[in-house]
């Protein structure tokens, strides 16, 4: 086997560009599927250096899994998933090949280290692509693996290129190999000197590894260029940590905002909230699930879909939750945490009835997947609409609490009910909906964590404690105390979590919240006013 | 029942109370009783309700064979509900109220130290299907699951080899319990025997359920930006794993960059995740529901009739209780009843073929011989082995890579019959030291 | 003046129970030891072991009772007394286990081995003698309420805020307890108990004795909380729970009321604790999930707060419940417990021991006197 493979090899080294012909590459592409992976690493190789223009497709075939063998032929094919067949197509010429079954077909494995390898051949062979995104991920992977041997090619493919990314890339990739090479001690100072120029921690990465191999008299240079690097990086560690901490707030918060009516403004110690929050999720689920069967060119905004839903629904769940049992229990607080527990176990195990006790899977959509950079802040994408999404529904909620007719009542209501009462607000009616009102902010909650957490029956009791802690941290009945205390806990948590690991973080947090009541036993924002004495 | 008890029983005390002396003679008579002690609500019901269905349909399978001993088989099934005070009050409740002959059950490791008493005082027998941290062997009790010489090991030579990437740094991400802190510091011993050095390894444990990942993923892309090869060892458990794995996705660590194995995760925990950023992390098992065998391809399609669900995945602790079962019915046959000494004696050394193409035998030591695969994850949820041992693996309860376990060895024939025999010393016990 | 307390300190109600729980813990053992196997009044060690189970939570009960029911403090984290308590002699049957451990180690327990402790910590020194086992036992809850309640009562935290906070103390104890670092066997805490006093744990007339124990701590409890309540600071306390504003304009100290009865019943708390451990046989970090304390306050408001009945037989009833139903109905038991909650919180706000009370009243066609109230726990209203 390896000696056929070396022949092949040989065959191509010399054979083929001597020819000047376009290679028949039907015999590489075969000897893919043969052997171990020792064996179609080389198989891989030669094909790669056969040079011919069919090969990155191929081999990004190999990577994505659509190659296999047809046991039928015993061929190489390329198929596609269709329904329960695959549709099948000769590799090399896109030709049809017909249908088959997933029995006949045998995949061609890829692991890790192919995986890596066959990305840098690409990378080199598409270096000069005229498709500008396939040039900059062929650089970037080039960065990562950069060896000598492409010197020549990428200076010549950094010499011809007019984008400025990719060019900058590019130029890293070269400062990078100037440093592997045996250049003298002045050109590897100016290519550290360069590196260090950009700030970045893909510099520090760039100057760790090169640190590994350099060669003494470098080896000062480059320390010195990662020293100076940390410094400026530890400044960023300070941002990245507050976005951190920001983007765990804005968790908090849309987890405890719905228990600020419920809890806070109602005064009823609902402990069904979290199974609300779990509701939202799993009206995402299946909202997702629908579309995907019967639109799936909308499943990629099914969470815009889901938000009102899940709003409507976790809002009924609250109306009928409070007409059948809150209702009795007005003027006995204590009796709420009773039902509602008993509640919460109902919901749980209806769920776990309905949907299975395991995890369901709901789809990042594109647009939250991933993430970006910003400066040296690495941002992503679900964090930063969590973030927004949770501000947005804590303002559109104060502005339905403090400048509607249906805000005022509720306001009205939970300050002094009798009063409102007499002065013609339908008390009952302004109960129920201010209870919905709290539930359905629950659910939009749930949205947004399905995108983060597990979609499963357990969903709500991991986020119930911490939202009673939040509520009661910035003080029962105060939509800006619970704004405020979500984010500064999340952010002071953040900070600790690098230096004392994730559990004492969170130990010394609820020391500190019963430390504080102690100074501030109403919380951060107290309502002031006769109401407040019992 | 006697009167008094019939009493109690109107009283609504029924099911709590019985005789111990009249019940074997009612039980015995029409059917063999199988505990199932798995979690159906709380935190690991996620994990568990599975193990329950996958032994009611090995149960039904084997009463449409004709039962055992010519009974039928009757399932008890009990809801210990995550809590472990109560899964030792169900053991004892199933063990003398329903007389059971033998009980499946456990996932988590302190779900099975909370029973092991139980079953220890009243002489039944456990199977425990979940991979585990070793460092036990009783006699009461038969791990089914991989010991860590069957997981762990084999997963970090294969990421040390050349072919999984010549890894030469490496995080050991678990979560806070006896299983990720046993691995880990096996783990450990090995890889400073196989000359890593003391800072290339990063140990880190989070709490149960942990689900604010970004700033432990952050400091794992840290870590692996060094200039060397990294890999993440993760013994991270059930409901933190789905954060995890999608902020790795998020923050884009690739598989090629960092490989993240994981000894927890399996098709059932990746069903609730979009494994699409995922494609070539790592998970060591000894099965998995890619494998084709005639066997697994059988299971499958029987399993998925007896759910009702033609999309039910299977996983490895399921492979386990298979193993198991199968083991304890032959053991059953061979000493030609149930009772509890007869079957230890009669269970050491029989042979099942399990689901991957092997034949596993239960050992001295009350483990059993396994295969190991690494699989990566695939696009679809499923996982594409890339490497197995080439031979079944005995699994081993004391870890040789420990100073302090050299030479321990487990053994639960004539003559040594004890878990922690020093074969220095031949004595049952460490010494004093 | 002990007299005078035992004929005045308590009604004849409490002397009743006392009496039939004395009862209880003579006739049980008896039944479990005396009475041969095979004879039909012959009582299984599993049902010794798990009422003697009940007993403990009935115990809990009624040490949340006192500051629940007549004190007016809802603490949701009272199972955390209860938890510290069991730890406590959780360390005092793991250091009796000596050099029988799997590692043979005779100091170190076994996860010390294992997590190559070479040293018993500090705070272990001690606990192989019963007497300092007890100690803590008490002293550890004691000093952890007395702690938490001199600061939270003087200042004046009260309501949703101090039933917040005992909440955040459980649960900031479960975490550190999870911790493995602490040095007190992680999750999967302390187990694999050999000997109590020298007697096997396993042994049915220890098992038979434990009840006992259990009974008789039950009974004491009993006759504390009754001497207590009936006392002239018992009617400080219930007019604490009442209008704490006035009692405080009327020159009594509401704080030091409160941190009485806190201290007292988190005492109480962890003896019960400490029975808890040798019956079930372990004892981990999930004692602490303030779930837990939620459901020691769902027996009481079932049973019936501010009743000395009520904790016990609503501790009782809910846990019969639990195990028969998730023996029963597995899949559904859920739905059994949550709904019986909501029933008995909707139809019986006296809980199970009023409802005989509440029926009379019905019946005479008297307006029913509104429950309770807790002002102290009403929110801003």
């Amino acid at each position: 086997m390896l000696k056929r493979c070396l022949a092949v090899l040989m065959l191509l080294l010399f054979a083929a560009p001597a020819l000047g012909q376009v290679p028949d590459i039907a015999p590489l592409v075969t000897a893919l599927a043969k052997g171990d992976f020792a064996e179609r690493d080389a198989a891989i190789t030669a094909l790669a250096q056969s040079g011919d223009a069919r090969v990155p497709v191929i081999l990004n075939a190999l990577v994505a899994g659509a190659l296999f063998v047809d046991s039928r032929t015993d061929t190489i094919v390329r198929a596609e998933k269709s329904g329960d067949a695959y549709t099948l197509t000769n590799p090399l010429d896109a030709a049809p090949l017909g249908d088959a079954q997933k029995s006949d077909l045998e995949k061609i494995k890829v692991n890790n280290a192919l995986r890596g390898k066959i990305k840098t051949l690409i990378g080199q062979m598409t270096l000069l692509s005229p498709d500008r995104a396939t040039r900059l991920s062929a650089a970037q992977s080039v960065l990562k693996t950069a060896s000598l041997d492409m010197l020549d090619l990428l200076k010549s493919a950094h010499a011809a290129e007019a984008d400025p990314e990719i060019k900058a890339v590019m130029a890293l990739s070269l400062e990078v190999l100037t440093l592997k090479s045996d250049a003298s001690l002045a050109e590897k100072t100016s290519a550290v000197d360069a590196i260090v120029a950009r700030q970045s921690r893909a510099a520090q990465t760039i100057l760790l590894t090169a640190n590994e191999t350099a060669a003494d008299d470098v080896k000062p240079l480059i320390e010195a260029g990662i020293a100076t690097l940390s410094r400026t990086l530890g400044v960023w560690d300070i941002g990245q940590n507050i976005w951190y901490g920001l983007s765990l707030g804005s968790v908090l918060l849309l987890a405890a905002i719905g228990l600020a009516i419920t809890f806070g403004v109602m005064g009823v110690i609902n402990m069904a909230h979290g199974e609300m929050v779990m509701l939202g999720a799993y009206t995402t689920f299946t909202v997702q699930t629908v579309l995907r069967t019967s639109l799936p060119g909308l499943a990629d905004y099914s969470l815009l879909f889901a938000l009102p839903l899940a709003f409507l629904f976790t809002a009924a769940c609250g109306i009928i939750i409070e007409r059948g049992i809150i209702r009795w229990l007005y003027g006995r607080p204590l009796e709420t945490l009773l039902a509602t527990w008993g509640l919460s176990l109902i919901l749980q195990q209806a769920v776990r009835t309905v949907f299975g006790p395991t995890n369901r899977l709901v789809d990042n959509p594109s647009w939250m997947s991933g993430a970006f950079q910003l400066g040296e802040l690495v941002i992503t994408w679900n964090r930063l609409w969590i973030v927004i999404f949770a501000l947005v529904v804590f303002l559109v909620l104060l502005i339905a609490l403090n400048r509607t007719p249906l805000g005022l009542q509720m306001r009205a209501v939970t300050q002094n009910r009798r009063m409102a009462s007499a002065m013609g607000i339908r008390t009952p009616f302004v109960d129920a909906l201010t209870f919905g009102l709290g539930s359905g902010i629950a659910g939009l909650a749930g949205v947004a964590l399905s995108q983060i957490d597990n979609v499963s029956p357990n969903l709500g009791q991991g986020y119930i404690i911490d939202s009673f802690m939040v509520v009661v941290f910035g003080g029962v009945g105060n939509l800006f105390g619970t704004l405020v205390g979500a984010l500064s806990l999340g952010v002071a948590n953040k900070f600790m979590e690098p230096y004392l690991g994730a559990v004492v973080a969170k130990i010394v947090i609820l020391v500190l919240i019963i430390l504080f009541i102690q100074r501030r036993p109403r919380g951060l924002f107290a309502l002031k006013g006769r109401f407040v004495e019992s | 029942m006697t009167d008094f008890n019939r009493l109690l029983a109107t009283l609504g005390l029924g099911a709590a109370i019985t005789v111990s002396s009249f019940a074997p003679a009612l039980a015995a008579d029409d059917t063999i009783k199988v505990g199932i002690l798995h979690s159906l609500s709380g935190t690991m019901a996620i994990s568990e309700t599975t193990l329950k269905d996958t032994m009611l349909f090995l149960i039904d399978q084997q009463n449409k064979k004709g039962g055992l001993l010519g009974k039928k088989l009757e399932a008890v099934v009990v809801d210990p509900a995550s809590d472990w005070p109560l899964f030792a009050e169900k053991a004892r409740e199933l063990i003398s109220v329903d007389k059971v002959a033998a009980v499946f059950g456990c996932w988590t490791s302190v779900s099975r130290k909370s029973v092991l008493p139980v079953f220890k005082e009243l002489n039944s027998i456990l199977f425990y299907p979940v991979q585990y941290e070793g460092e036990e062997s009783e006699r009461n009790v038969f791990y089914t699951g991989a010991a860590p010489n069957q997981q762990a090991i084999p997963a970090v030579d294969y990421l040390m080899s050349e072919e999984g990437g010549s890894v030469k740094r490496w995080v050991l991400e678990g979560t806070d319990y006896v299983y990720p802190r046993t691995t880990n510091k096996i783990l450990e011993q090995y890889l400073l025997d196989h000359g890593v050095a003391a800072e290339d390894i990063r140990t880190n444990y989070t709490p149960f359920g942990f689900s604010d990942w970004q700033t432990e993923v952050a400091a794992i892309k840290d870590f692996g930006s060094a200039g060397k090869k990294t890999a993440v060892v993760s013994t991270v458990n059930g409901d933190a794993n789905v954060p995890f794995y999608k902020e790795l996705g998020n923050q884009g660590i690739s598989a090629e960059d960092i490989p993240v194995v994981a000894f927890s995760v399996g098709e059932e925990e990746l069903a609730g995740l979009d494994t699409k950023p995922l494609v070539g992390h790592l998970a060591a098992w000894n099965y998995f529901q890619s494998i084709e065998t005639p066997e697994n391809t059988q299971f499958i399609a029987d399993w998925r009739a007896f759910t009702g669900n033609d999309k039910r995945v299977t996983n490895d602790p399921m492979e386990a209780h298979v193993i198991g079962f199968s083991l304890w019915v032959q053991a059953v046959e061979k000493a030609g009843t149930t009772d509890t000494d007869k079957v230890l004696d009669a269970i050491i050394g029989l042979e099942t073929p399990n689901l991957t193409g092997g034949i596993s035998k239960m050992l001295p030591n009350h483990h059993i011989t396994k295969p190991v695969y690494i699989g990566e994850i695939q696009d679809d949820g499923q996982f594409d082995v890339v490497w197995k041992t080439p031979e079944l693996v005995p699994g081993d309860a004391w870890s040789d890579f420990l100073p302090e376990d050299k030479g321990i060895e487990a053994d639960w024939t004539q003559p040594i019959n004890c878990g922690h025999y020093d074969t220095a010393t031949k004595t049952c016990g460490a010494p004093a030291s | 003046m002990l007299t005078k307390v035992l004929l005045t300190g308590f009604d004849t109600k409490a002397r009743w129970l006392i009496g039939l729980i004395l009862l209880v813990a003579l006739l049980v053992p008896a039944l479990s030891l005396m009475v041969p196997q095979g004879n039909p009044l012959h009582l299984d060690a599993y049902v010794v072991t798990l009422f003697g189970k009940y007993l403990t939570y009935a115990i809990l009960a009624l040490a949340l009772d006192l500051v629940w029911g007549y004190c007016g403090i809802l603490s949701l984290g009272h199972a955390a007394f209860f938890a510290l308590g069991g730890y406590g002699m959780g360390m005092y049957l793991m250091r009796q286990i000596g050099a029988r451990g799997v590692y043979a180690n005779p100091v170190l327990p076994d996860f010390m081995v294992f997590l190559n402790y070479k040293d018993l910590p500090w705070f272990w020194t001690g606990f192989d003698l019963w007497w300092v086992a007890v100690l803590a036992v008490l002293a550890v809850p004691g000093l952890v309420a007395f702690g938490f309640g001199w600061l939270a009562f003087r200042s004046r935290v009260t309501g949703v805020y101090l039933s917040i906070i005992t909440q955040a103390l459980t649960y900031a104890l479960l975490l550190a307890f999870f911790r493995n670092d602490l040095g007190m066997g992680g999750n999967n805490g302390l187990t694999d108990f050999k000997d109590i006093l020298g007697f096997n744990v396993q042994a049915p007339e220890t098992r038979a004795a434990l009840f006992a124990a259990t009974a008789l701590l039950l009974a004491g409890s009993i006759f504390v909380v009754s001497v207590i309540v009936n006392s002239k600071l018992g009617k400080v306390m219930i007019a604490v729970r009442d209008a704490e504003s006035r009692t405080r304009f009327l020159g009594w100290r509401p704080e030091n009321v409160k941190l009485f009865a806190f201290v007292v019943s988190a005492l109480i708390a962890g003896l019960a604790g400490a029975l808890y451990v040798p019956q079930v046989g372990i004892i981990n970090p999930g004692e602490f999930d303030p779930g837990n304390s939620i459901e020691a306050v769902i027996w009481v408001a079932v049973g019936g707060r501010g009743t000395l009945l009520g904790p016990i037989v609503g501790a009782l009833l809910v846990n019969l419940g639990k195990t028969v139903f998730t023996g029963a109905l597995p899949d559904y038991w859920l739905f059994a417990l949550g709904g019986l909650f909501v029933v008995v919180t909707l139809f019986m706000p006296k809980g199970i021991v009023g409802l005989w009370a509440q029926l009379r009243r019905r019946r005479a066609k008297t307006p029913a006197p509104t429950v309770d109230r807790a002002p102290s726990l009403e929110p801003a209203e």
